[in-house]
């Protein structure tokens, strides 16, 4: 396999924010693409705090927010926009739930994540500002594609866990 | 362009559609994360249902039908254990459970000190363990789903893309693609503020990386002959065709070092090796 290997100055490296971030899907998009043809009616959902303490018990994991944003398909079933916070990655994902109450798909909507200590430190890269010269390789532009970043999915699978018992205790008979 | 991600394999999946309308991107995306969470269902060492479950619950010396794909890596996986004499060793997942990395199966016994070689698979995908072990395809099998995605995107006429399961991805089209690589160089293990910025710069090509670098209690590399950690302080990036081989070839780099050389051109094969004090070497096919 014909490959080509550089060491690029990191101060060359241009990451668009100070954090890098990906956009998948927009919430319509995944509405659309999780329940094609049906319309989603939003329904605005506060949870109490005995409600989220009945959650954490249930699930295991903890309630951050009592706000839930929840549709419900006209075709049966519900689309929860919701996010997890990791140690180093926000992540907001979409989750659609059958009649059933099981789980039909899970979509990240947004990824954003730090690139390592010389992208993150915001400080250290100022000082290249202006430094640059040649045209610059672009994160998420020229560079689509990090190997070796293993971006776990713990977080999501646990923020998952926490809407099932959210759509048990709370969501199920409404 | 499209692209879409799912938490898939332990990991974040993302999958990328170049030059094709939005319908049909979506249609091929659909379809090349069935073939991930087929393998993701068929390969997981904790779902109670998966091939590698049914295996570890049947008694030993018993003939147990694997799904095709599940042979394929397993077949593959035992080729490498043979051409690297055992430094890459799935049976090695009793390690790790006892070490406390993995959960132990459900309802089966323990290993004893079975390796590589108590497994034996059938031309008609059959499995039997001589000794009682457990397989973890953990080191394989994310490759090996990049590239069934990838044919499914082949099969819905994408021409320019790419798979990416949790930095084991492949490229579709003649690019040049741009890789980065995440040496875990701010993982901890290692103390140094990089300077540098590795690139891969690609045409149509898989790509894997490891690294011994965890500061954490992550699961570790082991060398199997050995079960020592692999390459302590390294880390290896290798690009091949198949993204299986790439995945599965980070391991035996960091376990055989400069003798994973011929290896690798088997493979048609080149590693990037970065050691403990930031240098690199590359081994295998030339670049």
């Amino acid at each position: 396999m014909r490959s080509r290997f550089l060491l690029v100055p990191a101060y060359a490296l241009v990451a668009a924010a100070p954090a890098h971030a990906t956009v998948y899907l927009s919430v319509e998009q995944a509405q659309a693409l999780m329940f094609p043809g049906a319309t989603l009616t939003p329904e605005s959902i506060t949870l109490t705090p005995e409600q989220m303490k009945a959650i954490e018990k249930d699930s295991g994991v903890n309630v951050l927010s009592p706000n839930l944003k929840v549709w419900r398909a006209s075709t049966g079933g519900l689309f929860i926009a919701d996010q997890v916070v990791g140690k180093h990655e926000f992540i907001t994902f979409a989750l659609a739930i059958d009649t059933q109450g099981a789980v039909r798909d899970v979509e990240i909507l947004e990824y954003r994540e730090t690139f390592g200590d010389q992208v993150r430190n915001a400080a250290w890269r100022a000082q290249f500002t202006g430094k640059t010269h040649g045209a610059p390789l672009k994160l998420g532009d020229d560079i689509k594609n990090i190997s070796g970043a293993t971006l776990s999915s713990r977080h999501i699978t646990d923020g998952v866990k926490r809407l099932l018992a959210t759509y048990a205790l709370v969501l199920a008979h409404g | 362009m499209v692209e879409r991600a799912r938490p898939l394999l332990g990991t974040t999946v993302a999958i990328r559609v170049e030059r094709m309308d939005e319908d049909g991107a979506h249609r091929a995306i659909e379809a090349a994360f069935a073939a991930v969470a087929e393998v993701h269902r068929l390969m997981s060492f904790h779902e109670p249902d998966s091939d590698l479950s049914r295996l570890h619950r049947a008694r030993c010396g018993t003939r147990v039908p694997l799904a095709a794909p599940t042979a394929d890596v397993l077949r593959e996986a035992l080729q490498l254990s043979a051409w690297s004499d055992g430094a890459f060793d799935v049976s090695i997942a009793g390690r790790l459970v006892a070490a406390g990395l993995l959960p132990p199966p459900a309802d089966t016994r323990p290993p004893d000190r079975g390796s590589w070689r108590d497994i034996e698979l059938d031309d008609e995908d059959g499995v039997r363990l001589a000794r009682p072990l457990w397989i973890d395809l953990g080191g394989i099998a994310k490759g090996y789903a990049v590239d069934r995605a990838v044919a499914a995107l082949r099969e819905y006429g994408v021409a320019q893309g790419s798979v990416n399961a949790g930095g084991d991805l492949r490229l579709l089209g003649e690019g040049p693609h741009f890789v980065a690589i995440d040496t875990g160089a701010n993982a901890g293990g290692m103390d140094i503020e990089p300077s540098e910025q590795p690139v891969l710069e690609l045409g149509e090509a898989a790509v894997a990386t490891s690294h011994s670098r965890h500061a954490r209690a992550a699961i570790p590399h082991l060398d199997g002959r050995t079960l020592a950690p692999a390459g302590p302080g390294e880390c290896v990036t290798v690009v091949a065709e198949r993204c299986i081989h790439a995945d599965a070839l980070t391991k035996v780099v960091l376990a055989l070092g400069d003798a994973s050389e011929a290896l690798l051109r088997r493979y048609d094969a080149t590693a990037y090796r970065q050691d403990l004090h930031g240098q690199w070497t590359t081994l295998g096919m030339p670049a």
